[in-house]
């Protein structure tokens, strides 16, 4: 069964659920109901604020339970880049005077790499935990790398392009040694697909719209003895650390896609899907494959070393199958760092492309998918 | 001389090279450096006819281009590239 439909009608195969998911239709609804039902500020003193506010903290408390910290530890922002953006520079700013160097990896998203390129051009200095052969941080040069002046690490759980699982538990564990040092873990591309316990991490970023949630809404969870230079200063919203006049809706829908997000995690069909993609994709001469086997299922990235990768998705997109080059965050046609970093070879890092798969993924999708790229790379070659 | 450095606040490579463009800043103090942002100085950068992959920098002598270093370079490959070409 084919699920998505395009304005026309047609069928469409949709292959890139890491770049944003479509909204659960039960999503919708609490968004929709919220809105209507409780139109006052959560701030306001009078009763339907104080209706809304209770609604807020009760969504917050549901929140707050399946990740396992306080509900005093949950921030609300408007996404992953402003949660990333508010962990790393908050966390400069504040504990600058401990010293400024800061270590994180290649793999990392734009929201991260630019808030610290900012950080270096006021005079904090950058290091790259190396990676190993699968792209995962190799934990003692990461403890080679600490120092008596690092305040942060920042590493992506799972890496967008490339589906990298980072051992991230391990890494809290090493951390513990190193009580002046901050671990922020962006989790953008794990929360709902992968079980990663949030106990000995200091900050963790997430966004709504990456797990069938609203655009407009992430989290960002700070450990309660943390503290951080707000980005935004303004009155005490849901909390000090961000201002703002609570988005009700999207906070209740946040809760909501998250329960549906764990209920789903459970199913095994999307290794499935991937186990056969991999094999389908491996028997074709011409593609190589990039993403590790230890990878996250619902990611695979590979290479068609001699085309494009905007011209083989455009010519998917023909055919109404939707796949992304590189992440949607980054320049169109530039090589690909995170596929550089892992391969070191020019010719897959300039032409890698990435399929993202669902629960919502079916065999038909894939079979559709894989016959659609035999061809296109056939007739991609002959013209080219 | 001058070398015009052009990079991007996203680009993880941009941010490896940090380190080691402060470095060749520091060792050959007698070249200017032009610091070009790839979109917020877009009109200026576009006279270089940049492709694809940055960081770019491109070393200039009287005005004119003279060579370009393309990608992530070790710090080695850096400051021979910026050595010959202050000879050359």
């Amino acid at each position: 069964m084919i699920l998505w439909y395009n304005q026309n009608g047609d069928y469409m195969t949709y292959l890139d659920y890491s770049a944003t998911t479509p909204v659960n239709e039960e999503v919708i609804d609490s968004y929709v109901k919220t809105c209507h039902n409780f139109i006052g500020n959560p701030n306001s003193l009078h009763r339907l604020g104080i209706e809304a506010n209770a609604l807020m903290n009760e969504a917050t408390d549901q929140i707050s339970h399946l990740l396992g910290v306080k509900s005093s530890e949950i921030i609300y922002t408007s996404g992953s880049s402003e949660s990333n953006n508010t962990a790393i520079k908050g966390i400069a700013f504040q504990y600058q005077n401990r010293g400024k160097h800061i270590i994180t990896t290649e793999l990392e998203h734009s929201s991260v790499i630019a808030p610290l390129q900012y950080l270096v051009s006021l005079g904090f200095e950058v290091d790259f935990a190396p990676l190993d052969q699968e792209g995962k941080v190799d934990l003692e040069s990461l403890k080679s790398l600490l120092r008596d002046d690092t305040i942060l690490v920042s590493i992506g759980s799972v890496s967008s392009e490339l589906g990298i699982l980072q051992p991230i538990t391990e890494i809290a564990e090493l951390l513990k040694s190193y009580p002046k040092c901050f671990f922020h873990v962006d989790m953008t591309q794990s929360i709902g697909k992968v079980t990663i316990p949030l106990k000995d991490i200091d900050l963790v970023s997430f966004s709504a719209h990456k797990f069938y949630g609203m655009k407009g809404i992430g989290v960002l969870v700070k450990k309660e003895s943390v503290v951080l230079q707000p980005l935004i200063h303004g009155g005490k919203s849901t909390t000090i650390w961000r201002s703002g006049t609570p988005a009700l809706a999207l906070i209740v829908s946040l809760s909501k896609a998250l329960r549906l997000a764990f209920k789903n995690m459970e199913s095994n069909q999307i290794e499935e899907l991937n186990q056969y993609l991999r094999e389908q994709l491996s028997q074709m001469d011409m593609v190589h494959i990039n993403s590790p086997q230890t990878s996250i299922p619902h990611i695979l990235n590979f290479s068609v070393p001699r085309l494009k990768p905007e011209t083989l998705q455009h010519a998917l997109e023909e055919k109404d199958i939707f796949i992304s080059t590189q992440t949607a965050c980054s320049k169109g046609g530039s090589p690909s760092t995170a596929v550089m970093a892992l391969t070191h070879d020019e010719s897959y890092a300039t032409s890698s492309v990435r399929v993202s798969i669902s629960h919502l993924t079916t065999k038909d999708e894939i079979c559709y998918f894989v016959k659609a790229l035999i061809e296109v790379i056939e007739r991609l070659q002959i013209r080219g | 001389m001058r070398i015009v450095q052009i990079s991007a606040i996203w680009c993880s490579s941009c941010l490896v090279m940090q380190k080691i463009w402060n470095h060749a800043r520091d060792v050959f103090q007698e070249i200017e450096w032009c610091l070009l942002d790839l979109d917020f100085d877009s009109e200026k950068v576009s006279k270089y006819q940049v492709g694809d992959k940055i960081p770019v920098l491109i070393f200039e002598k009287n005005g004119e281009e003279i060579s370009r270093l393309i990608g992530e370079k070790k710090e080695e490959e850096v400051l021979e590239w910026i050595k010959q070409n202050i000879g050359g």
